[in-house]
């Protein structure tokens, strides 16, 4: 199961990241190698082993219902790139001509 | 006021129009927070509404590297109560699973969220659709019941807050940046999803009450649409009459009311009709209600191409849910609106439609079985009469609900008491309600205070109509000639120069012996 070119720059997309025509094809390499590997796997027997739902053989992993100190606002966004009104700042999120 | 009335009359007329030959099919997705627990869904941080931004947020709710999210035990029974209350499957095993996409509003570029095996499946409610609420809509032709089937319901955590900086009435469009506060980030949130099973906006509207009316009985949320603790989102296609084959749907979101729901479906129905009727084709996409404009827009978002890539979430661990532990949240289940509906209407006698109406308030029960309470059983039905005409026309009037009224379940009692007895006429107990309602002063103080006692003594009310009756020998004369109608004048007569306190019952008995006899 090879992977296209075209399906590299859609995984791109969904991740966000701008890749060169270069990229597109030596990561389109890896990836296939990747699921190559995969192909592997799913050539073998698996019918009596049950499926694994966590590594761990743990359920029902839970809390009570407690509040819990947390951050105080400037610790919160002393990492941001920005901030204003005690909030953090974003860029413009829909860009020119769109109409929201 | 009276143009606006018009056309919105003229809008109703034209959806029943277009139901004429047009089915409608539609399906709610509805988010509710869990706004009653204390913390949040995966850490140990506050649930609250408003407050200064980003006070509430801990490195989990931000989505910190390498912060752990551990799930809140009681959101857990509160959705699966939620889907104990509406008839739905537990699963036996379940788990969460990451929903992937991009927002600034969720800082882990993730949803935790349930995919394949969700908590709760394979619901339904049973929704009375007719005029027992108030007018009948012109989608509605008589009383029915139907059943709306539930796909499922499950559990996930709410996104952060924008406020976009720059444009115009804080539009996103146009904005120079946006500003996100995370203090709703990570709040436990239900999604219930229906089966595509509702054909009218007005049965979507009582799906949507009676849910929420379900929710405020569990004491999982304060389901306030308004400050958008409960969200519902629509899907609506029309097909022709008789078609089996579904057509192509858009899906409607921003309706902070009911009214807004019904109203913003009627117009997608209506608007997907006349499309397809002019040869023109629906396509699917978000669309948006405004609800001052009375229309929906496309919302052309190119974040539309959704592909979640959902996978187990592998910070936490699946569920496993024992059938006793089932059993043990289904006995802490409270008893349901339909359940009280029928009690009171068969322990204490109330009509159906009475006992309807105060079930579909939570507040409204509980002050009137309080009420009946004091009042006794045997005038539970006074009581009720009173809350229906009186109590529910002072509130609406008064724009508040009955826990913040001043009135209180004693005081209806007591009302209801003195009317009883005899101490006052029911015209007196108007009188009455009305003080008390702007005073807050018991009525019995009240009666006492305006010496509005009302006379029932035969023999005072006796000398009054000879009086009358001597005063009147004309009207005595068309009486006895047949005019029987002429009785009330008598009554009236007799009331007035007795101040209204008279036994209006004695009067009558009192006139029609002297007059008869």
């Amino acid at each position: 199961m090879a992977i296209s070119e075209e399906q590299v720059r859609h995984v791109a997309m969904l991740a966000r990241l701008t890749l060169t025509d270069e990229q597109v094809v030596h990561l389109g390499e890896e990836l296939n190698s990747v699921l190559g590997h995969i192909d592997t796997i799913q050539q073998l027997d698996l019918a009596d082993v049950e499926p694994t739902a966590h590594v761990l053989d743990v359920v029902n992993v839970m809390r009570p219902d407690e509040v819990r100190p947390g951050l105080e606002r400037e610790v919160a966004l002393r990492n941001a790139p920005a901030a204003e009104a005690g909030a953090f700042v974003i860029p413009r999120i829909v860009g020119g001509g769109d109409e929201a | 006021m009276s143009n606006r009335k018009e056309v919105r009359a003229v809008a109703k007329d034209r959806l029943a129009e277009v139901l004429q030959t047009w089915e409608a099919v539609i399906g709610l997705e509805i988010h509710t927070e869990l706004t009653t627990l204390a913390t949040k869904m995966f850490c140990g941080c506050p649930v609250a509404f408003g407050g200064e931004p980003n006070t509430r947020v801990c490195p989990v709710c931000l989505g910190m590297p390498g912060a752990l999210p551990v799930p809140n035990e009681a959101a857990i029974e509160a959705t699966v109560l939620a889907g104990l209350a509406t008839n739905c499957r537990i699963a036996a095993w379940s788990q969460f699973h990451r929903k992937n996409y991009f927002y600034p509003d969720m800082p882990k570029d993730y949803q935790i969220s349930q995919y394949d095996l969700p908590f709760c499946e394979d619901g339904h409610l049973d929704v009375d659709i007719g005029a027992v609420y108030g007018p009948p809509q012109p989608d509605q032709e008589s009383d029915y019941a139907t059943r709306i089937g539930i796909t499922r319901i499950h559990l996930e955590e709410d996104t952060g807050k924008m406020v976009h900086v720059g444009g115009s009435e804080g539009r996103i469009a146009g904005a120079t940046h946006s500003l996100v506060d995370f203090n709703r980030a990570g709040t436990g949130l239900i999604e219930l999803v229906t089966e595509p099973d509702i054909r009218t906006p007005e049965e979507a509207r009582r799906f949507a009450q009676k849910l929420r009316l379900i929710w405020l009985c569990l004491g999982i949320s304060d389901c306030n649409m308004e400050e958008g603790s409960m969200r519902v989102d629509a899907n609506v296609s029309v097909r022709r009459r008789g078609e089996g084959a579904l057509g192509v749907k858009a899906e409607v979101k921003n309706m902070n009311s009911f009214k807004s729901l019904h109203d913003a479906l009627a117009h997608e129905i209506v608007r997907q009709a006349e499309l397809l009727e002019s040869n023109g084709t629906v396509v699917q996409e978000t669309r948006h209600w405004d609800a001052g404009a009375k229309r929906t827009s496309s919302l052309r978002s190119k974040e539309e191409a959704h592909d979640y890539r959902y996978f187990p979430e592998p910070d936490m661990v699946p569920f496993e849910f024992a059938p006793e532990w089932v059993e043990s949240v289904r006995a802490r289940l409270p008893e349901l609106p339909d359940a009280r509906k029928t009690r009171l209407a068969s322990d204490l006698g109330l009509p159906v439609h009475d006992a309807t109406v105060l079930t579909s308030d939570l507040d409204m029960a509980d002050f009137f079985e309080e009420a009946a309470r004091i009042a006794g059983p045997e005038r539970a039905r006074q009581v009720s009469n009173i809350m229906l005409n009186e109590l529910s026309m002072h509130l609406n009037a008064a724009g508040i609900g009955v826990a913040a009224s001043r009135i209180s379940p004693a005081m209806i009692a007591e009302l209801v008491g003195l009317v009883d007895e005899g101490a006052i006429s029911s015209k007196q107990a108007k009188d009455v309600f009305a003080e008390m309602a702007e005073t807050g002063e018991a009525p019995g103080a009240i009666v006492e205070l305006r010496g509005m006692k009302q006379v029932s003594d035969t023999a005072v009310i006796e000398e009054v109509v000879e009086r009358v009756i001597a005063a009147n020998p004309g009207q005595v004369a068309q009486y006895q000639g047949g005019k029987a109608g002429l009785l009330g004048y008598f009554v009236g007569q007799v009331m007035r120069e007795m101040g209204g306190q008279a036994n209006p019952a004695v009067v009558n008995e009192v006139l029609k012996g002297k007059l008869d006899g």
